[in-house]
C-alpha cells in the first residue's frame, strides 16, 4: 500500500511545484514565526497585537505567527516541517533546546545576523543569557523566561501566629512555617504546609534546590552532569524530608497544572512556581497572598526557564534582517515591559524595569520585582546534549525518591549513571 | 446440565457485579468530567450535593477559541476522510477478494504490511509529500494519508469473502455487470462491516492530534483537538472546570452519535468480528 500510493503521488507531486513560486513578487517579506500556547487564552490576541504593530511600523516585512500547544508540540512540529523542506523562519522554543537546536544544525546564530549588534545582545540580563550562549555565541534571544519563586497565603500565615509579610529566609525556618501552617484533623490533612510540584519537569523545581544548596547539575558545554555529587542527594533529601519526615509536604508526585488550584481552595499555604503564574494568581486568589525570593540554603538561588527566540538556517536575507527587527521590536523596553506587566513572566532587560509604566506597576504591585531581583542568584537551566534524554534520567530517578521507591543518594547515582551513559559520546 | 441450580445463579450475580464494576470505572472519567464542567472552579475536586450549578464554563471555553470553525473543520474532515475511505477500500477489497490477477497474493501482503507502521514515523515523510504536493495547512492534507486504509481494505476483503459465490452467479444470470454486483451484492450484505468500520475511523480521525497538528497552521484548517490544546496552558496552571467543559463539548457528538445509535452499533461490531 505504501507503494502504490507513494507512486501515485510521486507523479501527482511534480505538477504543483513547477507553477508555484511565480506569484511572489512585490508582496513583503513573509517571516513564518511558530510559536507555543505555554499560557492560555489571551496570549494569542497579544502576540497578533505585537505582529500587526510591527507590519504597521515596517511595510516591508510582514510575521505571520502560527500557534502550536505546549514548547513541546511546538518543537515536534517545528523540527518535522524543518526535515520536511519546510522551516519556519523563526520559533519561540524552550531555552534549553538550545543544544538540540544546534545538534539539528537548525537554527543561526544572533552574531551573524545583519544588524544584531553586540551592544544589543549583551543587553538582556545575564542569567537569561547564560542559557542562550554556548560556544561563544549567542543562539537564542530571551523572550518569554520564568523563574521559581515561593507564593504564600497571607491569611494562613496569620492564623498560624505567623508575620504574613515575611516568608521563610531559609531551609530550616521553611520546615518551621510549614509545620505551623499544617492542618490536621485526625489522620486527614486539610491544609499542607508547602508543595513543590514533582510532575512533567520535577529536575526544575528540584534545581532550585540543589542552587540552594550550592551545587550546580551541568557544565557550561552540556557534556557532562554532576548528579552523584553528595550535595544533590542532600538537597534531593530535604525534599523528601518534608512529606516522609516532617510531613508538612503531600506525599509522592505533586501535579504542577494542579498546584496553583490547590493554592487557591487554601490546600496548601505555600507553593513554589513558575512567575509565569503571577497573573493568573493575582486573579485568582481569593486572599491576600505573598511572593518571595524561594528560601536560601547554604545560599539563594533558583533556575532560570522558559523560551528563547531562534532564527532558523531557512531564512533568506531579507527573511533574517526581518527577523532581527522584529525581535529589537518586541524586545525595546516599553514592549518588553509591557509584555511582563501583562502575563508575569519577566521583563528581559533591566531597561524595561526602568521604563514609567514598570514602575508603576511594581509600585502597585511589590511581587512583580521579586523575580528580578532573584535574577542575581539565578542558575541556568538544567540544558545539556541530548537534553529530552538526560532530564528523563533524572526525572524518573527523583520520582522514583519522592514516592518512596529509592533512597536519595541510590537514586541520583543511578540518573549520574544514565546521563553519563547518554553523554559520553559528546566529550 | 448437571450443576445446581443455584451455582449459575451465583455465577450470574457475579458477572452482573463485575460488569457493574467495570462500566463504573469506565464511565468514572466521563462523570467527573460532567460533574466539574457544570460547577463553578471551586467544587472542581470537592463534592457537595448542593453545589451551584453553571453553565459558565461552557460559555468560558467557547468564548476562549473558535470552536464553532474548528467543529466545521473536524466534520469536514472525518466525512471526507470516512467517504474516501468506504469507495477506496470497497474497491481495493472487492478485487483482492474476487478477481485473481498475477500478484494478488504479494500485493494484499503489502496492504498488510502497512498495518504494522505506526503513522507516526511516516511524520516527515508523509510533510514532504504534502509539500510537494502544495497541501501544507488545508483539510485535504489532514486527510489523504489515511484515506487508502489497510485496516479498511482487510477488514472488507474478508466480509466479501464470505459471500457465497451462488448469490454472485445468480446476480450475473440476472444480467448484473461487475460494478452492479458489488453495488448490489456485496456492498449490501457487508453493511454491518461497513457500520463498524465507519465508527472506528470516525472516532480515530474525530481524536487524531499529532499528524493535524503538525501539517496545519491556521484556524481555517485545524480541527477540534488541535484547537482544544490551546488549553493545556502548562505555565499558568489548569482550571479543570474549563477544561472538562471544553473537552465535553468537543467529544460531545460522538458520545450522543454512540448512545443514539448504541444497538446498531454493537450489534455490527458482534456481526463484523472486531470485538
Amino acid at each position: 500500500m505504501t507503494i502504490t500510493r507513494r507512486l501515485a503521488l510521486g507523479g501527482l507531486a511534480a505538477a504543483p511545484l513547477l507553477s508555484a513560486p511565480a506569484l511572489r513578487a512585490q508582496a513583503p517579506v513573509e517571516i513564518v514565526f511558530n510559536y507555543p500556547i505555554a499560557v492560555g487564552g489571551p496570549i494569542t490576541r497579544i502576540i497578533d497585537g505585537y505582529c500587526e504593530d510591527f507590519a504597521r511600523a515596517n511595510p516591508g516585512f510582514r510575521v505571520k505567527p502560527i500557534y502550536a500547544g505546549s514548547y513541546q508540540d511546538t518543537l515536534t512540529k517545528t523540527l518535522t516541517a524543518m526535515r520536511g523542506g519546510d522551516a519556519p523562519q523563526m520559533a519561540c522554543l524552550l531555552a534549553v533546546d538550545i543544544f538540540t537546536l544546534i545538534g539539528e544544525d537548525a537554527v543561526l546564530a544572533w552574531d551573524d545576523l545583519p544588524g544584531a549588534e553586540k551592544p544589543w545582545l549583551d543587553s538582556f540580563y545575564p542569567s537569561f543569557l547564560e542559557n542562550s550562549r554556548t560556544a561563544g555565541k549567542t543562539w537564542g534571544v530571551p523572550f518569554q523566561r520564568s523563574t521559581v519563586v515561593m507564593y504564600w497565603n497571607k491569611e494562613a500565615f496569620r492564623e498560624a501566629g505567623l508575620n504574613p509579610e515575611t516568608p521563610p529566609a531559609d531551609w530550616a525556618q521553611q520546615v518551621e512555617f510549614a509545620q505551623k501552617l499544617t492542618k490536621r484533623q485526625g489522620d486527614a490533612t486539610s491544609q499542607w504546609g508547602m508543595q513543590i510540584p514533582s510532575s512533567g519537569f520535577p529536575y526544575w523545581l528540584f534545581q532550585g534546590l540543589t542552587t540552594q544548596n550550592d551545587v550546580r547539575l551541568m557544565n557550561a558545554e552540556g557534556n557532562r552532569t554532576f548528579f552523584n555529587d553528595p550535595k544533590v542527594a542532600e538537597a534531593l533529601q530535604y525534599w523528601m524530608d518534608l512529606s516522609m519526615k516532617h510531613r508538612v509536604h503531600p506525599a509522592g508526585i505533586v501535579e504542577w497544572g494542579t498546584t496553583p488550584r490547590d493554592f487557591f481552595e487554601r490546600k496548601v499555604a505555600m507553593m513554589w512556581t513558575t512567575t509565569g503564574n503571577l497573573t493568573n494568581v493575582r486573579a485568582n486568589a481569593p486572599f491576600p497572598f505573598g511572593v518571595g525570593m524561594l528560601p536560601a540554603g547554604k545560599r539563594r538561588g533558583s533556575p532560570t526557564g522558559g523560551g528563547n527566540l531562534y532564527v532558523f538556517k531557512s531564512a533568506s536575507a531579507a527573511q533574517r534582517e526581518g527577523a532581527v527587527r522584529f525581535v529589537k521590536f518586541l524586545t525595546t523596553p516599553e514592549r518588553a515591559a509591557q509584555w511582563g506587566i501583562d502575563t508575569g513572566y519577566v521583563a528581559v532587560t533591566p531597561a524595561a524595569f526602568e521604563t514609567p509604566a514598570m514602575r508603576a506597576h511594581v509600585a502597585g504591585f511589590p511581587a512583580a520585582a521579586v523575580a528580578r531581583d532573584q535574577l542575581e542568584h539565578a542558575v541556568a537551566e538544567l540544558s545539556t546534549q541530548e537534553n529530552q534524554r538526560v532530564t528523563k534520567a533524572l526525572n524518573d530517578n527523583l520520582q522514583a525518591a519522592l514516592t518512596g521507591r529509592k533512597q536519595a543518594a541510590p537514586a541520583m547515582a543511578d540518573a549520574q549513571a544514565e546521563a553519563e551513559r547518554i553523554l559520553r559520546s559528546y566529550r | 446440565m448437571t450443576q445446581a441450580p443455584a451455582l449459575p445463579r451465583l455465577g450470574t450475580i457475579l458477572e452482573t457485579t463485575a460488569a457493574w464494576l467495570l462500566a463504573l470505572v469506565w464511565v468514572a472519567p466521563l462523570l467527573y468530567a460532567v460533574w466539574a464542567a457544570i460547577h463553578p472552579t471551586g467544587y472542581a475536586t470537592r463534592f457537595e450535593l448542593f453545589a451551584p450549578l453553571t453553565l459558565s464554563n461552557f460559555a468560558a471555553a467557547w468564548e476562549a477559541a473558535p470552536f464553532a470553525r474548528y467543529f466545521l473543520n473536524t466534520f469536514a474532515l472525518v466525512t471526507m476522510v470516512l467517504v474516501a475511505q468506504f469507495v477506496l477500500c470497497t474497491l481495493a477489497a472487492f478485487a483482492f477478494a474476487r478477481a485473481a490477477f498475477w500478484g494478488s497474493g504479494i500485493l494484499f501482503g503489502l496492504v498488510l504490511v502497512q498495518l504494522m507502521i505506526m503513522p507516526d514515523i511516516l511524520l516527515v515523510e508523509n510533510y514532504r509529500t504534502m509539500r510537494a504536493l502544495g497541501l501544507v495547512d488545508t483539510i485535504l492534507s489532514i486527510g489523504l494519508p489515511y484515506m487508502a486504509s489497510a485496516f479498511g481494505i482487510f477488514l472488507l476483503r474478508q466480509t466479501f469473502k464470505q459471500v457465497p459465490k451462488e448469490l454472485e452467479e445468480a446476480a450475473r444470470v440476472e444480467g448484473c455487470g461487475t460494478l452492479g454486483i458489488l453495488l448490489r451484492v456485496y456492498v449490501p450484505l457487508a453493511k454491518p462491516t461497513y457500520l463498524a468500520y465507519g465508527l472506528t475511523s470516525v472516532s480515530y480521525h474525530w481524536n487524531n492530534f499529532l499528524w493535524p497538528l503538525v501539517i496545519t497552521n491556521s484556524v481555517e484548517t485545524r480541527p477540534l483537538t488541535v484547537g482544544l490544546s490551546v488549553f493545556a496552558s502548562t505555565d499558568q496552571g489548569i482550571d479543570w472546570a474549563i477544561i472538562s467543559a471544553a473537552t465535553l463539548m468537543t467529544s460531545a457528538p460522538l458520545l450522543l452519535g454512540f448512545l443514539l445509535f448504541q444497538r446498531q452499533f454493537v450489534q455490527s461490531f458482534m456481526r463484523a468480528g472486531i470485538k
